[in-house]
């Protein structure tokens, strides 16, 4: 180890680690930082500047090479996130290209990253639904995993509380399976959105098409004027970073708000080999890096440390994070560490079109994406012979649709009047996966990066249950859209391996009894009372709604009792 | 000769909409740098010739103006499969000679009719099979023409001055009666 001496050691030492800097490391840093805690933040990634190191973010299209299309070269280099939807000319500097961390498919897995501050919050698709008790219920009633040490009121004023701050549009559905939230003005569904919801509202009891809750700011409260944040200016191109922070991102909201206090110190270029444990004092006393610049091992220390490395890295952390105490993996006396990962179903679609409000269209452009509908099978009771069930997006559009056809002058005039296409309408599936044992991440035994970090090996994949739901998505979907008067309704299935969806989750889990899971109801380590775990890893199953803002609220909860403990002295 | 593709190279860069004077080639090369197509002046050429029959010159620029032929090989070389590559290479070679034996001159040395005869024929035949038309020259034609509407359309020009994009401040109206003028 390098620099072994006192005031290096005072200079590496901080009251409170955070390990990553996105979705969730960001919570910790703010919370944290905010509650006095000298807190270091570790990144593995470059360091992304709010607004300063978004470099697309005020190009036109036609300034794009490519007009957004990525060359060919890099497609076929990296067929990995080639697959994922945002990789194009505009954000993929903010993406991991395959060659540059490579990782082991005992099942195709395909991974998404991306290594920077800010992490993937600058990436996400920022939709955000609470959880409901049917979602943290669900393993208990179904019989699968273990029960969630936790249910909804424990968590339901930390949604609200990170709520206020992110800002989240959305309507009072009030739906059961659904809970509302602290909402800014919800964007609003549009003809024949609202029609849909209507005619489904109407015909089905239990059954929603509501307006699809999103991290943008609507109308901003002063919070977030506070922030330095705007307005979402409806310009979706969030991918590329917002100057105006119209969206959540750990850059424009949780980060600048840690640095404000003072009591941040950022860390990036700085890859987490383990975590240290003490033997001797029973307890985590630190973090040790490998600086991804000068390959230089340091060490740093503090009383409580915060693992928000995004799922699967956080995982790899535990696991390589050994010790006379725990020889495979922090905090894995139960064995059960990597494994009951699991992720979300998004292979299957629907598309159609609707003959009717010819008279409307839309103007400009909806952050929120459209509709959405909340998961409608087996809430109440068990009713199909799959456990669990699925959301779904609902969204309408008109597509201009511009005559390519001839060339010369005619064909210049076709280009300028482009005439409104038929109203179309979309549905993408968002299915619960069921955490398995044999779902598992695990360090390979062999191949290790270039900072001496075994190698993720990753092995999930689909089975009966999510195909089963599957096929009931596209049964229920054509029905509703059939009854809905659509026509042309088209339903397609994908071949897509797990990790699109980029929701992973699990390997950490919470739970009561430490013989079975990794956390305890608080997020903190079972074994080892000044270690928190509250990003993906720490979910015991992974409901249909999006994880995010579940990330949120657990992390400030688990920030507010990781520092109550310590000031009675307990950490 | 440097200078002149560094000035060009960025003209693509900020949009291949900056109106530059088309030049002169005196070399056989092509003006454009390209990775893994192999062009030269002449080739160059005949797409500019193309290009500007598809979208021309009229009250408002045309592909020249636009630099549109340059887009078109940008995009071949950098976004396009090897096979789309040597289809669009054997469709260019299928279509110098078929104008060649047409015309009995090249497609540069025909009149602004017969250019567009020729384009218009390949355009409508909508016969996989035909013989007339074999698939690698269908396959370049479409590539041409396609890349050309696209950096048409989303040229600076024509998302200024034909279409309004507003990059902000967006807006989202969810029910807005079709007979306004929209923006892009």
């Amino acid at each position: 180890m390098a620099n072994l001496n006192i005031d290096s050691v005072k200079d590496r030492t901080f009251d409170a680690i955070v390990i990553g800097s996105g979705m969730s490391g960001g919570w910790a840093a703010k919370e944290l930082t905010g509650k006095g805690l000298k807190t270091l933040m570790l990144e593995r990634g470059r360091d992304v500047k709010h607004i300063k190191d978004y470099p697309t973010t005020n190009m036109y299209p036609w300034e794009f090479e490519h007009r957004g299309e990525m060359p060919m070269a890099v497609q076929e280099a990296n067929p990995i996130v080639n697959r994922c939807y945002a990789f194009h000319e505009d954000a993929a500097h903010f993406f991991v290209k395959d060659k540059e961390h490579p990782y082991v498919q005992d099942k195709p897995f395909d991974w998404i990253r991306g290594y920077q501050v800010g992490g993937k919050s600058l990436l996400w698709a920022r939709q955000t639904q609470r959880w409901s008790d049917f979602d943290f219920e669900g393993p208990a009633r179904d019989g699968f995993a273990v029960d969630w040490p936790i249910r909804y009121k424990d968590i339901a004023p930390w949604y609200s509380y990170v709520e206020k701050f992110a800002g989240i549009s959305g309507n009072k559905d009030g739906l059961a399976e659904l809970p509302d939230g602290e909402f800014l003005p919800a964007f609003p569904l549009n003809s024949v959105e609202q029609y849909f919801s209507k005619h489904v509202k109407s015909k089905y009891s239990n059954r929603h098409v509501i307006s699809a809750r999103c991290a943008h700011l609507s109308k901003p409260n002063q919070i977030h004027l506070d922030q330095g944040r705007a307005q979402c200016q409806e310009r979706i191109l969030c991918q590329r970073g917002c100057p105006f922070g119209g969206y959540f991102s750990a850059n424009s909201s949780t980060i600048p708000w840690a640095l404000k206090s003072g009591n941040l110190t950022l860390r990036p270029f700085s890859v987490v080999h383990s975590i240290i444990y003490d033997d001797k004092l029973g307890k985590a006393t630190g973090v040790r890096v490998v600086d991804t610049n000068t390959k230089e091992t340091i060490d740093y220390f503090a009383r409580i440390i915060f693992v928000n490395a995004a799922a699967m890295n956080t995982n790899l952390v535990l696991l390589n994070s050994t010790s006379h105490r725990f020889p495979n993996g922090l905090g894995n006396d139960s064995g059960v560490l990597g494994k009951y990962v699991a992720f979300h179903n998004y292979s299957a679609h629907m598309s159609a079109e609707y003959d009717g409000f010819k008279e409307w269209t839309t103007d400009g452009r909806n952050p929120a994406g459209g509709g959405y509908i909340p998961r409608f099978r087996n809430v109440f009771k068990q009713e199909t012979d799959f456990l669990r069930g699925y959301a779904s997006g609902f969204s309408a559009y008109r597509r201009r649709q511009r005559g390519w056809d001839g060339i010369g002058s005619s064909l210049k005039d076709n280009l300028v009047n482009d005439d409104l296409g038929p109203w179309s309408v979309g549905s993408h599936m968002m299915g619960e996966t069921i955490p398995k044992e044999a779902s598992y991440v695990a360090l390979d035994a062999k191949l290790k990066d270039d900072w001496g970090v075994p190698l993720l090996k990753i092995s999930m994949d689909y089975d009966d249950n999510d195909e089963k739901m599957k096929k009931d998505y596209i049964e229920q979907l054509t029905e509703m859209f059939t009854s809905a008067g659509f026509t042309n309704i088209q339903a397609s299935s994908d071949h897509r391996a797990p990790g699109l969806d980029i929701h992973e989750m699990g390997g950490a889990r919470m739970g009561h009894d430490p013989k079975t899971s990794v956390l305890n109801k608080w997020n903190q380590v079972h074994a080892v009372n000044n270690v928190f775990v509250t990003d993906g890893a720490c979910m015991t199953s992974t409901s249909c709604q999006n994880p995010s803002l579940t990330y949120m609220a657990l992390t400030a909860r688990a920030a507010d009792y990781a520092v109550s403990e310590m000031k009675k002295g307990n950490i | 000769m440097h200078r002149r593709i560094a000035i060009k190279n960025l003209a693509l860069i900020i949009g291949g909409a900056a109106l530059l004077p088309s030049c002169v080639h005196n070399s056989g090369k092509a003006s454009v740098k390209l990775k893994n197509v192999d062009i030269n002046a002449d080739q160059e050429k005949l797409i500019g010739d193309m290009a500007e029959t598809i979208i021309p010159k009229t009250n408002t620029p045309g592909a020249k103006d636009l630099q549109l032929h340059l887009f078109v090989l940008k995009m071949v070389d950098d976004c396009y499969t090897k096979k789309d590559q040597q289809d669009f290479m054997t469709g260019m070679g299928q279509f110098t000679d078929l104008v060649k034996k047409q015309y009995s001159r090249s497609f540069g040395e025909c009149d602004q009719k017969q250019r567009e005869q020729t384009l218009l024929s390949i355009e409508q035949d909508k016969d996989p099979k035909s013989t007339t038309y074999p698939a690698e020259l269908k396959s370049f034609y479409g590539m041409v023409k396609g890349q050309t509407v696209n950096g048409y359309t989303t040229s600076k020009y024509f998302m200024t001055k034909q279409v309004v994009y507003e990059l902000v401040p967006g807006r989202y109206n969810a029910f807005y009666p079709v007979r306004k003028k929209q923006a892009v």
